[in-house]
């Protein structure tokens, strides 16, 4: 069980280095806020 | 019945009942974020509301029902109507602890499991339709079910374990809550418009204190102040922080970002699949059904998205399937060296109670559903479950409460 532990946090820790990192310029969108505008 | 009652075990089922209180407001907050800004009053009176009503009908009716002396393994007595008999020496279910704070313990979550299902009808639910709901599903669905894990009943006796309300909570209500969600149907401009969040650092606001009250909710359902609710405290923060953190990678590598609500619901989901295992595992079980709540949520919301199961607040996706891993789990990790009263699991060589763990899912889903279901056809009847699609397009605070949330 120690092991699986370790394990399923390591492929959390690779996940993080492999995942995206660009970021975005897109404005998320806030449709209220605009239409109260 | 000798008095034994102990400062330390009262002092602390006392705080974790005021902690668990604190859970609901917090879940008002966690929900009402998530909605649109014409509708957030509306949610939070959903969480406050039912703060009151169930306080009250908890101690006229709601805990004899439920925890009562037993009848035939379905209900309980009527012996303790208006607390006939709870009073400041220790009941059936807690020996050192004094009736009445055993009691007022267990009000707190039967005040929170109707609050869960509010976030799958918010936005378009008629006000009175709600408080009828409330009150008839508080006492046909969670007092009986309650009834039967806890106060004596037929799961109980069967051996199914719940330590701190994964079948009981979470499974009622998020499975009562995708019934909600199919019988009143879409929000106004669903798919069309963008319904998004108002308020999202509010959310996160609300799940860091339902994160908080939880230590109470799973801790203080040691009933003890010992070892057992240390563990569970421990297990409980770990298997929120680690769903925490997968749901915000998983989020991560299927939409590009991390998302800061994807973490907040997270840990909810974490804290909903530990509830029912947090008396029976170790610390490395919490990881892994941290780890499992954080997949299985996130991937059983996506699905009803896909399905267009207007669900608002993805009540179905957290507490109906995180509960259910939960207590299907419990089944798996369960082990005597945390706890010597319980049952080893399937884990441990005991893959009996893994059966156990499934009737008591199954059993808790079909009842919850069909009850649900029939509660909501009879109040629809009589009352009308929706608001007219011009309150509905106005918002629920104007129609519902006359009264606005923000005057910036």
């Amino acid at each position: 069980m120690e092991i699986l532990a370790f394990v399923s946090f390591a492929v959390l820790v690779v996940a993080w280095l492999v995942a995206p990192s660009r970021g975005s310029v897109a404005v998320v969108s806030h449709a209220e806020d605009r239409k109260a505008a | 019945m000798p008095n034994n009652i102990s400062a330390g075990d009262t002092a602390w089922l006392l705080a974790s009942a005021a902690l668990v209180m604190l859970m609901t407001p917090a879940l008002g907050f966690f929900y009402g974020g998530l909605v649109r800004r014409k509708n957030v009053l509306a949610t939070i009176m959903h969480s406050f509301f039912i703060l009151c009503l169930i306080s009250v009908q908890w101690v006229l009716w709601g805990y004899t029902l439920a925890f009562g002396p037993d009848h035939g393994g379905v209900i309980g007595g009527l012996d303790w109507l208006a607390l006939r008999g709870v009073g400041q020496d220790p009941g059936p279910y807690a020996p050192t602890v004094p009736h009445e704070a055993y009691m007022v313990f267990q009000m707190m979550f039967a005040v929170i499991t109707p609050a869960l299902i509010t976030g799958a009808f918010a936005e378009r639910k008629r006000f009175k339709a709600f408080v009828v709901f409330t009150l008839l599903w508080a006492t046909f669905v969670y007092d009986p079910v309650a009834h039967w894990v806890w106060g004596g009943g037929w799961l109980g006796q069967l051996g199914a374990l719940d330590f701190a309300g994964g079948t009981v909570v979470h499974i009622t209500s998020g499975v009562s809550a995708l019934v909600a969600a199919l019988v009143l149907g879409r929000r106004v401009g669903y798919g069309r418009d963008a319904l998004e969040p108002h308020d999202a650092t509010m959310t996160v606001l609300g799940a860091s204190l339902l994160w908080f009250g939880w230590f109470g909710f799973n801790a203080g359902s040691a009933i003890t102040a010992g070892g057992l609710a240390a563990n569970a405290f421990v297990v409980t923060n770990t298997a929120a922080a680690m769903a925490a953190l997968t749901w915000m990678t998983v989020s991560w590598l299927h939409k590009g970002a991390p998302s800061v609500l994807g973490a907040a619901a997270g840990a909810v989901a974490g804290l909903v699949a530990i509830t029912p295992a947090s008396g029976y595992v170790d610390v490395s079980a919490s990881i892994l059904i941290g780890l499992g709540a954080g997949v299985f949520c996130y991937t059983a919301i996506q699905l009803t998205k896909r399905l267009k199961v207007d669900d608002a607040l993805d009540v179905f996706g957290v507490h109906g399937v995180g509960g259910a891993w939960g207590a299907l789990a419990t089944g798996i990790f369960a082990t005597v060296a945390i706890n010597s009263g319980a049952k080893d699991g399937l884990a441990y060589g005991n893959p009996g109670q893994l059966g156990i763990q499934a009737i008591a899912v199954a059993a808790s889903i079909i009842y919850s559903a069909v009850m649900t279901f029939v509660i909501l056809k009879l109040i629809d009847v009589f009352v009308g479950l929706r608001v007219p699609e011009s309150e509905e397009v106005l918002g629920l605070d104007a129609s519902q409460h006359r009264e606005a949330a923000y005057q910036i």
